[in-house]
């Protein structure tokens, strides 16, 4: 039934095919595959996200360009598809995060947080008026009660638990390199995003997230930092210096 | 004729050594009349919370009906029992969200939270009626009787109350003040929370 | 203008208090020394007791806005109410009977106030509302029972006792003073009742509550009351009816002070514990049916929450 064109069900409007699919959301996952590869790793001792970030010109100064976003200091995402898309979302799920905040005088465990966001995506898919988000994401925190977790979040509002997974362009193979190895997570992540690089892959070219586990004896005593006063965050960005000690290991 | 005093009430709740107690009183008053003896104002919220809601009675069970909705919400959606200073987050952004028409309640919070460790750390707390916290390291009173809970506490609260002893204090401190308050008295209630048990205890009060 | 009229007003409430000062002073000034001599402090026997009154012109509307009155509730001087009193006449006699709680708001101040003031071997007043008022007038009241004694060879009968004070407190009325009180004597009338508060008003009757448990007091007098009570079964109702107020009203308790007055004057009866009652009962006494009054009612059955093992069976 769905022509090249999407036919009929191509229209703004989620409906569904009498294939009983939903064809935007088909096209959704279609522009999730034609973004640049992100990819997440979990390892015994943290997660790792990354993502390519090259520009469509040298005139563009990539140091302002941010794929890998902060959510809350325990939860970090990146994203593969529509950067606009992802920015509306990277915004309702700090908001919620402070929400959340709010209520519990903590910050939400990182499943909350990825239902929260797939909740957002799912009524995307049903709502009159508007598509759905072109993104997948992959959502990396840590909490007291599950430790590390890395999840996916699709364009239809589905997600899942990865070990470690891969979305955009080259995800088909980047999960069957992943799926050869996880050792090094940081390692693993800089060989993965190599494979079907294009060009020339640098701290400028690439962003990393990482989610550190926090020792027991961290927990009991320190539980903000001491210079901040605020909750010692378990999710950070990698500086550019720190990217670049990676690549040349 | 205050609100807060129109149903009478008293609730207090002290640290021990690995273990914490709350305890209530079991009177229901209109003003002066003493209507029932056997008025529970203290709720279980886990196996290892309970809380206290001394205050208006309408807003007792109210308020303990809105605070197991959004436990049990929070249980389902986290696929996790909530902790003791969560909880008291809890309490206290509820309280506020009624910041112009408030609730009539002052409540207190007693449990033990997991520590990362797996042991426990005692926890108490109370708010006042629109959610403002006080977190306390060794006791919170609240309801008719709290100053002169406060006074028995002051003195006869010491640190690390093993199980039994902090259930002789916190019970002598509460009997006592109630004694001293007209609107609370007429028998009372304490639990004792441990690691692996709760003991709840009915007492013989005045019945005056 | 008007005040500076007042000043020189002969029929103004400030020139009534003048003309009582200096009846007063008309002897001599008493100085704060006086107290300490005899001769000093008998300048109360002269009749009228004098006070310090607010220097405004209208000292009564002053103490009415300040004092505590029926009509204003936040008024500044909060003087106690909470408590329950009774007295009643029967075949054997006048039994009286009070709880023993002062509050101050909702603070149990004390547990152990006598309610009841021995004016003579034959009179007995009781206390509510203004404990200093009701002590101080009633101890006036005793002097000048026993002063019309010595003047008459005879003594005063209940009916003229309650009279004098009921006399005296209209003079101050509007000023502040707060008192209900029952003043319960044997006189050659027999046993009598007269009921006499701070408004003026005075009371002949058979039974009497005063206070804020007097309704529940009420309650069990009204339904077990009958002239021909023996004294036992008196002496249990006087009883009866303050527990069950010391029970229900939160500013009635503690204990419970009981009297008979027979013709050969009061006797004190005992001073039951309320609680104990409510558990135990009033202990080994005459007229006590064994038991507590309260605690095997509710907790052992005898009620719908929790039927007794017999009822819950048929």
């Amino acid at each position: 039934m769905a022509s090249a064109n999407g036919g009929a069900y191509s229209y703004s409007l989620t409906v569904f095919s009498p294939s009983g699919k939903l064809v935007q959301i088909e096209h959704a996952l279609a522009a999730v595959s034609q973004g640049t590869t992100s990819l997440g790793i979990k390892a015994s001792n943290g997660i790792v996200i990354a993502t390519e970030k090259k520009s469509s010109s040298i005139l563009i100064d990539d140091s302002m360009v941010d794929k890998v976003a902060v959510i809350c200091p325990n939860i970090g995402i990146v994203y593969s598809g529509m950067g606009p898309d992802f920015r509306i979302l990277v915004n309702k799920a700090r908001k919620s995060a402070q929400s959340y905040f709010k209520v519990y005088g903590e910050y939400p465990p990182t499943r909350v947080l990825t239902q929260e966001i797939a909740t957002v995506m799912q009524e995307a898919t049903q709502s009159g008026g508007v598509r759905p988000y072109g993104v997948s994401l992959l959502v990396a925190g840590w909490d007291i009660n599950r430790g590390p977790t890395l999840y996916q979040v699709d364009p239809s509002g589905s997600f899942w638990a990865w070990k470690a997974s891969a979305i955009g362009k080259n995800m088909v193979n980047a999960k069957t390199f992943l799926e050869k190895r996880i050792e090094d997570a940081i390692h693993t992540a800089l060989l993965t995003l190599k494979e079907g690089f294009e060009g020339q892959m640098t701290e400028k070219t690439i962003e990393i997230g990482v989610v550190t586990v926090p020792t027991t004896d961290e927990l009991e005593h320190a539980k903000t930092s001491p210079e901040t006063g605020r909750p010692k965050p378990t999710f950070r960005k990698l500086t550019e210096e720190e990217v670049r000690d990676y690549l040349a290991l | 004729m205050s609100i807060m005093e129109l149903n009478g009430g008293s609730v207090i709740a002290m640290v021990g050594k690995d273990c914490v107690a709350i305890a209530s009183d079991l009177r229901l008053g209109n003003q002066a009349l003493g209507l029932s003896s056997n008025f529970q104002r203290i709720f279980p919220v886990t196996d290892r919370i309970y809380v206290g809601l001394p205050g208006l009675g309408t807003d007792v069970h109210t308020l303990w009906e809105k605070f197991r909705f959004r436990v049990n919400m929070y249980t389902i959606k986290e696929e996790r029992e909530i902790e003791p200073e969560t909880f008291a987050h809890l309490v206290s952004s509820t309280l506020y969200e009624h910041r112009f028409g408030p609730y009539f309640i002052e409540p207190v919070i007693a449990g033990l939270a997991k520590t990362p460790s797996g042991g426990v750390k005692p926890f108490i707390a109370a708010t006042d009626l629109i959610g403002c916290l006080n977190f306390a390291k060794d006791f919170v009173v609240a309801g008719t009787a709290s100053s002169k809970l406060f006074g028995m506490a002051e003195g006869l609260w010491e640190p690390d109350l093993e199980p039994e002893d902090l259930f002789e204090t916190i019970s002598q401190a509460l009997m006592n003040a109630v004694d001293r308050d007209a609107y609370s008295g007429w028998g009372c209630v304490v639990h004792v929370i441990t690691k692996d048990k709760i003991v709840t205890r009915t007492l013989k009060g005045r019945m005056d | 203008m008007n005040s500076l009229a007042q000043r020189f007003s002969t029929t103004s409430p400030l020139a009534h208090f003048r003309k009582i000062q200096r009846l007063a002073d008309e002897d001599e000034d008493v100085s704060d020394a006086a107290w300490g001599s005899q001769a000093g402090f008998g300048s109360l026997t002269k009749g009228v007791p004098t006070f310090t009154v607010p220097n405004l012109p209208d000292p009564t509307a002053f103490l009415r806005l300040h004092t505590d009155d029926h009509a204003d509730p936040n008024c500044r001087i909060k003087i106690q109410h909470g408590t329950t009193t009774l007295a009643f006449r029967f075949q054997g006699g006048v039994i009286v009977a009070v709880d023993s709680r002062a509050t101050a708001g909702s603070y149990v101040a004390s547990g152990t106030v006598k309610k009841v003031i021995e004016i003579n071997p034959y009179l007995l007043g009781t206390m509510a509302g203004g404990a200093a008022d009701c002590q101080y007038w009633e101890t006036y009241l005793g002097i000048h029972c026993r002063l019309h004694e010595l003047r008459n060879r005879e003594r005063i009968s209940v009916s003229a006792a309650s009279k004098y004070l009921s006399n005296l407190v209209y003079g101050y009325k509007g000023m502040g003073l707060s008192m209900g009180t029952m003043i319960c004597g044997w006189d050659k009338t027999g046993p009598t009742i007269f009921y006499v508060d701070s408004d003026g008003t005075r009371l002949k009757g058979d039974l009497f509550s005063v206070g804020s448990g007097s309704t529940f007091a009420y309650g069990v007098l009204d339904q077990g009351y009958r002239w021909d009570l023996t004294d036992e079964e008196a002496q249990e109702l006087g009883r009866r009816s303050i527990y069950a107020a010391g029970h229900r009203d939160a500013f009635s308790g503690n204990t419970c002070n009981l009297y008979h007055v027979k013709e050969d004057g009061w006797r004190f009866i005992g001073n039951f514990d309320i609680s104990k009652m409510h558990y135990e009962g009033p202990g080994d006494v005459p007229g006590a049916p064994g038991g507590g009054y309260g605690y095997a009612l509710r907790v052992e059955g005898k009620s719908s929450a929790n039927p007794p093992v017999a009822e819950a069976a048929a």
